[in-house]
């Protein structure tokens, strides 16, 4: 039993660069506190005081806090930033998290324990024993009209919303449509309105009602949020305009020849673009499958370019 | 730089919280902690928190943690060893406000899983609806529970039996059958 | 794998940083000793930006870095975050400080006087380029004062307030260990008098300089004298768990308090204190401060503009984040806008 004042030698440690998964165990003890109180209230931000990690503010630390904290030996974790698990910084983020954890490092989202990303959620369908941790570089879907944050974390606590929908309705008006690209907000849980970090509105539909649990971190700006499983998201429309995700139903991967999943465009010397899965490995399980192996492709959340969750 | 090695209490706080985040993320869902309660204690608190205890044996654990010991009002996380004061320890803690949910305090306490009152739950983290049975609690606690929980103030319960757990966080909504 | 083209990553940021590192060379001791004796400054500089107190660390993370400022705020930052806390230390009190510098634009003769310590405030800036020719600069030996000034100094402040010029700021009674801390607590608003002279005291030095000067040029609401300016030495008293207070060693701080006539009708005061000796820092933040009261919201004097956005880490790190691919959102924006050009069209042959 330890005595009931702390002394120094249950205080300290011996001696080690850091802990293991980086973060010392009362940053973890805060961070577990903080996403209890997330996944109780979904939607809702939810601040933190966000220790500095070693890779830049604004790069990920948000999310690598959470995963962090969630790692294990026995864990298997997935990055991807863009959808590409090979792009610059999900590699960076992969490889210290490997490091720091022992935890074992996987492209294929089948694989994963915990998924980390930025921007996308991958192609197939996450299970009920999957997290996924998505960065969030800007949590406060009111920042567009309302950029001070005490300010709009009161008219989150009066559900006053109204700002955000006239913006909506004024694209609708001047461009004949709703002009958000990506980080489209959506209603949570028909009470807190979240920004689902800037993912494509492609993406958005696979966090309502889903089967796995989504973890949102801002470690710059210091908030964490959740959509537990089974959670309604509700992108913001109007009743007469349905949502509309980007319009990729029909490209055709010139890779792999995957269609109906979301593509990045390469322009093209000559005029034109082509078009490449963005889940990167998506694409490469897909050729790999073409070229006569076997590879277990999961569920998608879309057929034929329509979301059937 | 040598790469850390995760240690026997990292990997108990580790598994205790896994075991706490399912069981918030799917209320009415039974988990299994390493141990038992203690677990919490340790993956959860530190000095930084407020904590109600109603145990001596417990206190000392909290107290080694660094974390002050304090009355029902002023606690962000009450663990109970038995339900006697379970009423009045809920009727008193922070609940927090639209404007701060987080707040809003975490209770644990123990109960029997699986038998006893039966209840339908619905809300976030329940495909539909879920039904369990909870025993062991005082008359009138989920009434009061609903009465404390006005979304999205609310304080979140963990109720333990032995080495498992369910969790009810406050946006379930509760129905006795 | 035909996705060749992806697979480069993990290499070429391994390549990328090695080009990088072989410019500085292989980092000795021999070299983060001499950063640390040669640029006090600028590690001082560093460590209160860092909230480390370390000029061993700090010189290290100079020489990791190259000198480059926010990387070594972020080195140190990040080592700090995998530290254990062992205990908190005492409020260190003004008149317990060593002072080496302390003066005031205020009066022209102060209680305790006016002592200049070390300082270039008026030496001419000229270069010394014999150097570069093989002439060393070397410092002309300092002539002791017939009589040392005292070591600690009363606080103008305490005068003015007994000759009821200032009030006191409201106080705040928390125990000293109670004490909030932003590096433990996420800053809310309105903060907490302990998380906004916390963040002050860790922010960037041009951010702060930035905005303070902007408040000194007219944007602010109160134009600021320098009530005292201190450089000095703090004795770090900490609490053993058996109950014994021992000195943990001293540390170099500044502190700025400024001044000017508020509404009441007494003085307002500004303050600002930060690790290290950095006057161009505290004298602005202690100006920010003053301004902070009533401040418009979304004002560039108000305290959560402040703030948030003269964090070093945090606006280093967001300003080079936008090096990373954002092609996802890119690509979600232009189909909004083929989109809406498909929709003006059809408009147009309704109309047409």
């Amino acid at each position: 039993m330890s005595p009931p004042y702390s002394t120094l030698a249950n205080l300290t440690r011996p001696w080690a660069a850091f802990s293991y998964g980086f973060l010392d165990p009362s940053a973890k003890r805060e961070m577990r506190r903080k996403m209890i109180k997330a996944i109780a209230v979904p939607g809702c931000q939810m601040p933190y005081a966000s220790r500095e990690v070693p890779i830049a503010r604004g790069w990920g630390t948000g999310g690598l806090q959470v995963t962090l904290t969630l790692i294990k030996p026995a864990s298997v974790v997935k990055v991807i930033d863009q959808g590409a698990d090979d792009s610059v910084n999900a590699a960076s983020i992969r490889r210290f998290l490997a490091r720091v954890s022992g935890a074992a490092e996987t492209w294929d989202t089948l694989a994963a324990t915990i998924v980390q990303s930025r921007h996308r959620i991958p192609e197939e369908r996450l299970r009920d024993d999957q997290v996924l941790v998505l960065q969030v570089p800007n949590p406060e879907p009111l920042r567009p009209v309302q950029p001070n944050m005490s300010i709009a974390r009161q008219m989150h606590a009066d559900a006053d919303y109204g700002r955000l929908w006239l913006v909506l309705y004024e694209q609708m008006v001047r461009s004949g449509r709703i002009m958000q690209g990506a980080a489209y907000p959506a209603l949570v849980n028909g009470r807190h309105v979240m920004t689902p970090s800037p993912i494509p509105r492609w993406d958005v539909p696979k966090l309502n009602m889903a089967r796995h649990l989504t973890l949102l971190s801002a470690g710059r700006e210091k908030r964490l949020y959740a959509v537990p499983p089974f959670t309604k998201v509700e992108p913001l429309v109007f009743s007469d305009v349905p949502y509309k995700v980007e319009d990729h139903a029909s490209l055709t991967c010139y890779r792999s020849g995957l269609r109906g999943v979301f593509m990045n465009e390469i322009p093209q010397a000559a005029g034109g673009s082509l078009h490449e899965a963005s889940d990167s490995h998506l694409g490469i399980k897909a050729i790999r499958r073409a070229e006569g192996e076997a590879v277990e492709i999961g569920p998608l959340w879309y057929r034929d370019g329509e979301f059937r969750g | 730089m040598a790469d850390p090695v995760a240690t026997p209490d990292d990997l108990r706080d580790n598994a205790a919280f896994e075991a706490l985040m399912w069981a918030m993320a799917r209320p009415g869902t039974l988990h299994d902690l390493p141990e038992g309660l203690t677990d919490l204690v340790l993956a959860l608190v530190d000095r930084e928190c407020r904590v109600l205890v109603d145990d001596p044996a417990l206190a000392q654990v909290v107290a080694a943690t660094g974390a002050a010991l304090v009355a029902a009002p002023a606690a962000d996380h009450a663990f109970l060893t038995r339900v006697d004061s379970a009423m009045a320890v809920l009727a008193a803690l922070p609940a927090g406000s639209p404007l701060y949910a987080d707040q809003g305090a975490t209770l644990v306490l123990p109960a029997l899983l699986g038998q006893g009152q039966r209840l339908r739950l619905t809300g976030p983290g329940i495909e539909g609806a879920i039904e369990t049975a909870v025993g062991g609690l005082p008359d009138g606690f989920i009434a009061l529970r609903a009465a404390r929980c006005r979304y999205p103030e609310g304080v979140e319960m963990v109720f333990v039996d032995g080495s498992r757990i369910m969790a009810l966080p406050r946006s379930t909504t509760v129905e006795g059958m | 794998m035909a996705y060749v083209a992806t697979r480069g990553g993990a290499r070429a940021i391994e390549q990328a940083e090695r080009l990088y590192r072989e410019e500085l060379g292989t980092i000795d001791a021999g070299r983060v000793q001499g950063l640390r004796d040669a640029l006090p400054w600028l590690i001082d500089r560093v460590m209160g930006e860092a909230s480390l107190y370390d000029a061993d660390l700090a010189a290290l993370a100079l020489a990791q870095s190259g000198g480059d400022l926010y990387e070594a705020v972020l080195l140190l930052r990040a080592w700090r975050t995998t530290q254990p806390r062992l205990a908190i230390a005492a409020p260190v009190l003004q008149e317990d400080l060593f002072t080496h510098r302390r003066i005031s634009a205020a009066f022209k003769d102060i209680p305790g006087g006016q002592i200049l310590g070390p300082t270039l405030d008026y030496a001419h800036r000229l270069l010394a380029t014999d150097v570069l020719g093989g002439a060393d600069f070397v410092p002309v030996p300092v002539e002791p004062a017939p009589c040392a000034a005292p070591s600690q100094q009363p606080s103008l402040a305490a005068w003015q307030k007994t000759m009821g010029l200032v009030a006191d700021p409201p106080r705040v009674d928390v125990a000293g260990d109670d004490i909030p801390d932003v590096t433990r607590q996420p800053l809310l608003f309105p903060a907490a008098r302990a998380h906004s002279l916390q963040s002050l005291a860790r922010a960037d030095t041009g951010g702060v300089l930035a905005l303070g000067y902007a408040a000194m040029r007219g944007y602010g609401n109160a134009h600021p004298t320098v009530n005292e300016l201190r450089l000095a030495e703090a004795e770090v008293m900490v609490r053993h768990p058996s109950g014994v207070s021992f000195s943990a060693g001293r540390v170099k701080v500044s502190q700025a308090e400024v001044t000017s006539k508020g509404k009441s009708g007494q003085l307002e005061l500004g303050f600002c204190a930060t690790f290290g000796w950095n006057e161009v820092k505290v004298i602005a933040g202690a100006t920010l401060d003053l301004n902070a009261p009533g401040a418009e919201k979304g004002s560039a004097v108000e305290e959560e503009f402040v703030l948030y956005h003269t964090e070093p880490v945090e606006s280093s790190g967001f300003c080079i984040h936008f090096k990373l691919p954002h092609y996802v959102t890119f690509q979600s924006a232009l189909d909004a806008m083929r989109g809406a050009a498909v929709t003006e069209l059809a408009k147009d042959e309704v109309t047409v």
